[in-house]
């Protein structure tokens, strides 16, 4: 018999219809890329635009009669944001000369305001510290004590540590608040002790400064900016992809080839369609599911990149090979699944076949993240021809900083269609023999055994 | 113009279990044809063959002209015995998806598919969903389902089963219909009454053979019934007299009368009359053949049945009481 395209392609849209707008896979879809959208995106947003700026005082109180002084400096909102962005891995837009200038914009909440309340060092702290409590209308804010300890910036003779600080705070101060704070006095703490030893604070941070350019990769076909951080992320993230679409569209495939059975309409199907057409219709149904998936999930990977103005580190063809490499992956393992489906009645009895396939999936989807790390180790470049872990091998290689040449990736592709080849025609002879067995769920030893049959 | 369905020598056999052995059977275009047999005998089994949803081991089968029904399913319509919806597809929804499986446009499966829904006591179910529908509703829905691409070949597998006696006419009606039309339908069964009515062809299997391929004429000339109904005038005659009346076999009693079975070769006409003699009759006539009794005949005198003519007789009745000539 021809195979009808038309009447595959009814049964595939029927299919991807059908799960598309299940509940269940509208929540799949989108609850993972909302939540990343929240916590990257929106958040830090929204925690930077509408908390309040904090505007308040901190009462000093500082024996060695150094410390304040440099207090006054670094808790100055153009020290602040010039420490933010040090922490955020972004370089001082200019030499040290210039690092008073206000700073790139740093994502995150505003800024506080904090002056200075100075008192005698012999101060009693225990008389002050009823300074922080005040009604919660009360301006300005009262925000912390701090009592400097007096070997802060002096060592004693007998120790070789330096003295500390400490701090009493309101319950006014946010937490935002008083990591800045703590960072600032950190800062003032460590210019004071630099001074104490004959050391200027600027030129020692001057020698701290060191530029962290993007490396830049060079390869045959020219060069292109390197990121690190997205060199690791990467490998990882196109695992879980491939990962998550066969998971979704496997599992999609079992449940409505189980329904289908459960539910008596198989034989009303096979009176319109062939078995074949029928098994290929639901596979490439399912796999349009796993496509749109990625599709969402690549769009917002890229719209996440944009915001930090990293999208170009995106090859397309990387984009282009995790197509490739799902789409072979998900008919193995969604041939398999759809096997399962097809030879029991419920669920329930598909859970002792699922056991191996997941475990191999699993194992298979942890050698993208390993392979990332060492992209072109004889283990990494062995993996990458070993199917079905191949393709995961081969796309955490893909995406690391040094990706393997092409013919390796083109091999791993071929030894995964000729893997799928076979696993779909294996598929395709136990679906058909499967679909019209009810009873006693099958052994894996019977599976051959119809395979043979049919 | 060839046969709608051409079956030569087909075997069938599960494990070591012998489903189908040597089956014969042509099959006419726009004949109306009942395979029967109990329940086991391989009825399904034949018809998933026809269907090319199973192979068989050897033999040809050739269906509509084409060398399988793969070639043909366009033009076949298929109401399993085991048959099922999608739980959460609209009625229209499900009846076009099939329509469109089988070569209709969406246009052409949605209009039939609601002008027949409406012939069948559904007309406005098409927007709700199969799960939403009582178990007979749904069965009609699916009967729609087969012969919503107007085929050339229907095959019906136990289409009444569970059914209520008002969907039994709509449907009874409308296979007649689609018989009008020009289709040739083949009607399986095991409560035999049914075939009675509907079919020009009997082909009888049991355990795997067939053992019987008549029409349905034929069979009421070739076997002559011996039964004979009489219901008396007066409520309170002795029938039990009517044991002495030459060529009477057997006299069984009923709430209207009695059944009275007659010895072989006995003439029917002259036993009438010397019945009538004996006891005053309200109503007395010969019995139609029933399926059944030749079923039993035939595999009683071929020796194929192991069972007792009692045992196939109830074997036959399954659980509906449909013995009887409706």
């Amino acid at each position: 018999m021809s195979i009808s395209l038309n009447r595959i392609g009814l049964v595939a849209a029927r299919d991807y219809r059908a799960t598309i707008t299940s509940r269940g896979f509208l929540i799949g879809l989108l609850v993972m890329p909302v939540i990343f959208v929240i916590f990257v995106v929106v958040i830090p947003r929204v925690l930077g635009s509408r908390s309040p700026q904090v505007t308040g005082e901190v009462m000093v109180i500082d024996p060695t009669g150094k410390v304040a002084a440099q207090l006054q400096q670094t808790v100055t909102p153009a020290d602040i944001e010039l420490r933010r962005s040090m922490e955020f891995g972004q370089n001082p837009a200019a030499p040290p000369s210039r690092s008073t200038t206000t700073p790139a914009p740093v994502v995150g909440p505003p800024v506080p305001q904090m002056s200075l309340v100075s008192l005698p060092g012999d101060a009693d702290v225990s008389a002050h510290k009823n300074w922080l409590i005040q009604p919660r209308d009360a301006t300005p804010q009262h925000l912390a004590v701090l009592v400097v300890r007096p070997d802060a910036v002096v060592r004693r003779p007998d120790s070789a540590a330096y003295g500390n600080f400490d701090l009493y705070t309101s319950t006014r101060i946010d937490d935002n608040t008083e990591t800045t704070l703590r960072a600032s006095i950190r800062a003032a703490l460590i210019a004071a002790r630099q001074r104490s030893i004959g050391q200027d604070p600027a030129v020692i941070a001057t020698t701290e400064q060191v530029m962290q350019p993007e490396s830049v990769v060079v390869s045959v076909a020219g060069e292109r900016a390197g990121s690190r951080g997205v060199a690791r992320f990467l490998p990882v993230a196109c695992g879980v992809l491939i990962f998550f679409g066969v998971i979704m569209g496997g599992q999609a495939l079992m449940t409505s080839t189980v329904e289908e059975k459960s539910n008596r309409v198989i034989e009303v199907l096979l009176a319109a369609v062939s078995p074949l057409e029928l098994m290929v219709g639901k596979l490439l149904g399912q796999l349009g599911l796993g496509l749109t998936m990625i599709t969402v999930y690549v769009v917002m990977l890229s719209f996440t990149l944009a915001q930090y103005s990293l999208v170009a580190l995106l090859d397309p063809m990387l984009i282009v090979y995790l197509f490739a490499f799902y789409i072979v992956t998900y008919l193995v393992f969604g041939s398999l699944m759809l096997t399962i489906g097809s030879a029991v009645n419920q669920m329930a009895e598909a859970q002792s076949f699922m056991g191996p396939i997941t475990i191999l999936l699993v194992f298979s989807y942890s050698m993208s993240a390993i392979v990332g790390q060492a992209p072109n180790s004889t283990f990494s470049v062995a993996m990458s021809f070993i199917p079905p872990i191949n393709t995961f091998a081969m796309i955490g290689r893909v995406a690391s900083s040094a990706p393997p040449p092409a013919w390796q990736v083109w091999t791993t592709f071929f030894i995964s269609c000729v893997t799928a080849a076979l696993v779909v025609w294996f598929a395709a002879k136990v679906f058909k023999i499967a679909l019209l067995m009810h009873g006693k769920p099958p052994s894996i030893a019977t599976l051959f055994k119809w395979a043979r049959m049919a | 113009m060839t046969a709608a369905l051409e079956i030569r020598g087909i075997r069938k056999t599960f494990s070591d279990k012998v489903a189908i052995e040597s089956l014969d059977l042509s099959i006419p275009r726009g004949a109306t044809y009942g395979l029967i047999g109990p329940s086991g005998a391989g009825k399904t089994t034949a018809i998933r063959m026809i269907m090319s949803i199973l192979f068989p081991d050897r033999g040809t089968i050739n269906v509509l002209g084409q060398g399988s029904a793969l070639e043909a399913k366009n033009r076949i319509g298929y109401l399993p015995e085991e048959r099922g919806s999608y739980r959460k597809m609209t009625v229209g929804a499900f009846l076009t998806y099939l329509g469109c499986l089988k070569g209709r446009s969406r246009a052409q499966a949605s209009g039939r598919a609601d002008r027949l829904l409406g012939r069948l006591g559904l007309p406005d179910v098409s927007n709700k969903k199969c799960e939403d529908l009582s178990k007979g509703m749904l069965q009609r829905v699916q009967f729609v389902a087969a012969i919503v691409n107007e085929p050339d070949l229907l095959i019906l597998d136990e289409p009444f089963g569970g059914l209520d006696p008002v969907s039994v006419r709509l449907l009874k009606e409308v296979i007649a219909e689609e018989h009008h039309r020009g289709a040739t339908i083949i009607f399986s069964t095991h409560v035999m009454a049914h075939a009675e009515e509907l079919c020009e062809q009997i082909v009888m299997i049991h355990r795997g053979r067939k053992v019987l391929d008549e029409p349905m004429a034929g069979l009421r000339r070739q076997y002559d019934t011996r039964h004979i109904l009489l219901e008396p005038l007066d409520a309170g005659a002795n029938l039990l007299v009517l044991q002495n009346v030459a060529g009477v076999e057997n006299v069984k009693l009923n709430d209207q009368g009695c059944e009275i079975r007659l010895a072989p070769g006995t003439d029917p006409g002259g036993a009438v009359r010397a019945l009538a003699a004996v006891v005053a009759p309200a109503r007395i006539e010969l019995a139609r053949i029933r399926l059944e009794d030749v079923f039993i005949r035939l595999v009683s005198e071929s020796g194929i049945a192991n069972e007792s003519s009692e045992a196939l007789r109830t074997h036959l009745q399954g659980l509906s009481n449909t013995g009887a000539v409706q």
